[in-house]
């Protein structure tokens, strides 16, 4: 039988062959398009056992059965019921095939071709049966090892290791597959698997299908420094492109394998090739690669979490960690609310605003009186894992609560907590140890919580003899230093340190507190959070539960990091202390004109001061109409010229337009009691026509029309043309805009257009919308307009004309 | 009768880049001042926070295609010109439907009628660029999965409402598509409720065609 041993012994002699294409070598022997490729391999066994031989011969030394799709999902789909059947014959061929002695025959799961949740709608433990399925098969037709390959979605991979993981103990390689941005299409890059799958037993992590070896040398290169187990891809041959109609794949035979062998200097272990590639390929690769000595894998152990879609990783050079403990309804009322009736919005914003002040792990704690925990933590692991890329801290009380979720969590999660409390002791660490999950050990028993350092130094060292047994080593956890508050008892900060001290460094685990704890009870406690924070970096802590929306605290953990150089650059520091030049402009005010301060208002979007500045100006005695003629009527024009000539987006646009608008609201009145009177008004109509929805493009031109004294009644979207000419009829409108987004609505312009006619309306038209053009207004004999600056200009025009 | 795929959570990355250049942001000509463009930046990550992708698409014979109509395995016909002649080399079709859900519109609406037009724009600009990207991305899936059979999805895709493919056409691929399941409706104009959703056609090549 061929043991794990056996392969782990192989690879650190040598760097392991593992086959080429299957499918495409399949198409090119005959197989016809449409059929179900593993019936048709086990109803032409030849001709896949042709293939396994070809690359046996060109020197794999592993092959894959030719199960790629053989699971339920995919077999039912050709009416296929006898799955582990399926997978038996096939497995059996190719050990048949791979007669040759040191050949090993590796049982080839692929994917169901559906998401698992939390990503998709495939129940995560009805995709461990489906692969349970498969494997059992596959090992009935005697494979050596597994192979799960073309993952695109972390949560298949989990489900397919577990599956392995729980029927036997054999070497399993997982691969997944990342797209030219370096991700899979669920949004996983390389490290994140990596500390993910190794975490959870994978012997092998890699890449393989959709890019070429030189793509991926460098995810190869990047994920070695982190990797305890050993790395293997499995390329196409180059990148796929479609020329006349046909794929083809831009590298030949001596490319890829001059590519392999920069593999290996990256770290490969294992080579093989994916679409596109043949046994000359492989042939090619073993005799580059032959003579390449291995590098064997550089850690036995990482500090490490992992979420679906990122990772972080913990050390003494690493920058502090704040988890952010923002999610725990105890004290909030609506939090707990909402959680208790399965929602998720005030989750979903937690998770939010602490990811965007700092924090870098997320504590999940969802325990309240009325809320069945199990299932609150599984809906809330599901909305996280979608809602933010950054690792959770698992949070909870209860043994089944933190079973569930190190289950279903799509990456390495961190407990909070195990302690030394004899019953959930041994119930949590065969659980972590089973999932890979690092924890934080917390040094206290079920009857005491101990105030002195040298008693939490025993408890936190049985605590950890007990974890090693189970295969932890001291990367894997993380001693809470038992924050305590000093207003209590004074000397407990002091406790704490010396905790955290030797933890860090005698010990060589990762160290986190509870920081509030510490100020509970006193006056200004976020300058006594910052302080004990700092202090603690110091002694070598590495993360605090803590509230990252606190700016003292962020403050602090910014600064810890340059003094400790854990910042080295102080390029983390520096970004943070960035802020918007509010104090310089505070220095500028003074110096600009009432007139200057409005225009700049207009100009820079910013209409929260508009007023206060005009009412400035007229204390200055200026006179409104002069606001309005000499200042802003030039600052409006000013930022549409900008527009035009791309100085300004949209958004700048439309930002001075609406502080344009707030002066205006302010000045009107103020115009007609100094006598000025009302501008002079020209009633425009504007609509977004029949069956077209997209108003906010015409909702701009609105807004930009009244900065410019136009009096516009807005139609709204969806409008007929009845409803359009009999407005322009009744409020004598000297003008009639349309707006329309698709080249199927715009036709309806001419409907109002002829009807307006037909009434006798003696008003302009004007058009615009993403598909109209100029052609197509001359076409209609009307005006057109690009956008809101462009409709003033045109609109100016034909009103001096008429 | 074939069924199609469905998709609970598509993955993509905000490009907040792809973002501002929808509107019209130009790299060396705009200029936008720290604070702007970190609230742009908030606004995208806002807008973001608010949508959850959901797709349906499904791959169907080719039955006919030329003469300006396109005639599918399970009896939809396309009478369009434009679309029968981005399909001419193609032996299948690839339906894609993707939707942004319905939390997002309020927002959008509210800001509008608040006045906040600026942010608005920045929301709406937002979801219709992730939700075009969820096509992107329905087009890299169904690559991945066709690059064994030696088939490509076209690079080029058409939506009802462009060129000659009539709107009309959005009731038949939201039939076929079975949008309503991932929670899409559609008018009796034919437009697509919640708005920030989208359909396309796309052709399949492979070496045999």
């Amino acid at each position: 039988m061929i043991t794990k041993k056996i392969i782990y012994n192989l690879l650190k002699k040598r760097v392991l062959i593992l086959d080429g294409a299957t499918g495409t070598q399949l198409q090119k022997i005959g197989m016809p398009a449409g059929v179900c490729p593993e019936k048709w391999c086990v109803e032409n066994s030849d001709a896949i056992s042709s293939i396994h031989k070809a690359y046996a011969n060109a020197g794999s030394d592993i092959i894959y059965t030719a199960t790629f799709g053989a699971n339920r999902l995919k077999l039912n789909e050709y009416g296929i019921k006898d799955v582990a059947g399926i997978n038996r014959k096939l497995a059996a061929i190719a050990k048949k095939s791979a007669a040759r002695e040191n050949v090993f025959v590796a049982g080839d799961i692929g994917p169901t071709g559906k998401f698992v949740a939390p990503f998709g709608d495939l129940p995560f433990e009805e995709a461990v049966d489906i692969f349970k399925e498969q494997v059992r098969g596959l090992l009935k037709g005697g494979v050596d090892l597994f192979v799960i390959e073309t993952m695109m979605d972390i949560q298949e991979a989990r489900a397919a290791l577990l599956a392995v993981k729980e029927t036997c103990d054999k070497f399993v390689m997982v691969s997944l597959t990342y797209e030219k941005d370096g991700r899979t299409l669920a949004g996983t890059d390389p490290l994140t698997a990596l500390i993910t799958l190794q975490s959870l037993g994978a012997d092998a992590v890699g890449l393989n299908c959709s890019t070429g070896p030189r793509e991926m040398l460098d995810a190869v290169s990047r994920i070695r420094p982190y990797a305890k187990i050993f790395l293997f891809a499995k390329p196409n041959a180059g990148l796929p492109r479609l020329k006349d109609g046909k794929t083809v794949f831009d590298m030949d035979v001596r490319q890829f394998a001059s590519c392999g062998a920069a593999l290996v200097r990256a770290g490969a272990n294992m080579l093989g090739g994916c679409c596109g590639t043949d046994p000359e390929y492989i042939k090619n690769l073993v005799r580059v690669v032959k003579s390449k000595k291995p590098f064997l894998p550089l850690r036995k152990s990482i500090s490490a979490l992992s979420s679906g879609r990122g990772n972080i990783i913990f050390g003494r050079d690493e920058p502090f960690c704040v988890v952010g403990e923002c999610i725990n309804p105890t004290g909030k009322k609506d939090f707990a609310k909402e959680l208790a009736e399965g929602k998720f919005d005030i989750l979903r914003r937690l998770a939010r605003d602490q990811q965007a002040a700092g924090a870098k792990v997320l504590d999940v704690n969802v325990g309240a009186g009325g809320i069945d925990e199990v299932k609150a933590m599984r809906e809330a692991l599901s909305v996280l894992s979608l809602a933010t890329e950054l690792p959770l801290a698992i949070d909870s009380s209860k043994v089944e609560v933190i079973a569930q979720a190190l289950r279903l969590y799509p990456g390495r999660a961190l407990i909070n907590s195990i302690s030394a409390e004899k019953d959930k002791l041994s119930r949590l660490l065969p659980l972590a140890a089973k999932y890979g999950a690092m924890f934080i050990l917390l040094p206290l028993t079920s009857s005491k919580i101990p105030y002195e350092f040298s008693e939490r130094k025993k408890i936190a060292s049985a605590v950890l003899a007990k974890a090693l047994k189970y295969g932890f080593t001291k990367d894997d956890i993380v001693v809470d230093g038992l924050a305590m508050t000093v207003s209590s008892k004074p000397h407990a900060g002091i406790e704490t340190l010396k905790t955290i001290g030797w933890a860090s460094g005698e010990l060589g685990c990762q160290t986190i507190i509870g920081l509030s704890n510490v100020s509970f009870g006193l006056p200004k406690r976020q300058w006594l959070n910052a302080a004990y924070l700092a202090m603690a970096a110091r002694e070598g802590l590495s993360m605090a539960i803590a509230n990252p929306l606190n700016a003292e605290l962020m403050n602090a953990v910014r600064s810890a990091d340059v003094l400790l150089v854990r910042d080295v650059r102080a390029s983390e520091y520096i970004k943070h202390f960035t802020v918007p030049p509010a104090g310089d402009k505070k220095n500028t005010d003074e110096v600009f004109s009432p007139g200057q301060r409005i225009k700049d208002a207009i100009l820079e979007g910013e209409k929260r001061e508009i007023k206060d500045f005009i009412a400035l100006a007229l204390d200055k005695k200026i006179s409104a109409q002069n606001i309005l003629n000499d200042i802003m009527i030039p600052a409006i024009t000013e930022v549409g010229r900008r527009f035009e000539t791309k100085h300004y987006f949209l958004p700048q646009l439309i930002a001075g337009a609406e502080a344009m608008k707030e002066g205006l609201n302010y000045l009107e009145p103020i115009l007609a009691k100094q006598g000025g009177g009302p501008r002079e008004k020209v009633n425009i109509i504007l609509a977004t026509v029949k069956g077209d929805i997209h108003d906010i493009g015409k909702n701009i031109v609105a807004l930009i029309l009244k900065n410019h004294g136009f009096n516009v009644i807005d139609l709204g979207k969806d409008a007929g043309a009845q409803k359009i000419v009999a407005r322009a009829k009744k409020m004598d409108a000297s003008l009639i805009g349309l707006s329309a987004l698709m080249t199927t609505t715009m036709v309806n312009m001419k409907e109002v257009i002829d009807l307006a006619k037909k009434e006798g309306l003696s008003c302009k038209v004007i058009i615009g919308g993403a598909v109209v053009t100029k052609a197509y207004a001359d076409s209609l004999g009307v005006s057109y307009a690009k956008d809101g600056v462009e409709a003033v200009r045109v609109i100016k025009g034909l009103m001096n004309s008429k | 009768m074939k069924g199609p795929m469905f998709f609970d959570s598509i993955a993509v990355a905000v490009d907040k880049e792809r973002i501002c250049r929808r509107l019209g942001y130009e790299k060396g000509a705009t200029r936008l001042s720290e604070t702007q463009e970190r609230e742009a930046g908030r606004r995208i990550d806002e807008a973001f926070s608010l949508i959850q992708l959901k797709g349906s698409a499904l791959i169907l014979g080719l039955n006919e295609c030329g003469r300006g109509k396109v005639v599918l395995e399970n009896g939809i016909v396309f009478e369009s010109a434009d679309l029968s002649a981005m399909l001419k080399e193609c032996g299948q079709v690839l339906l894609m439907g993707a939707t942004a859900g319905s939390r997002i519109i309020p927002y959008i609406r509210g800001e509008a009628a608040k006045g906040d037009l600026s942010r608005a724009v920045i929301y709406d600009a937002a979801a219709s660029e992730i939700v075009d990207s969820a096509l992107d991305w329905l087009v890299s899936y169904f690559n991945q999965k066709l690059l064994r059979e030696n088939k490509r999805v076209t690079p080029n895709r058409f939506s009802c409402g462009y060129g000659d493919f009539s709107l009309i056409n959005q009731r038949k691929i939201h039939a076929a598509l079975e949008l309503e399941k991932i929670g899409v409706k559609i008018t009796d104009s034919c437009i697509l409720d919640p708005e920030k959703s989208v359909t396309a056609v796309a052709g399949i090549v492979s070496a045999a065609d």
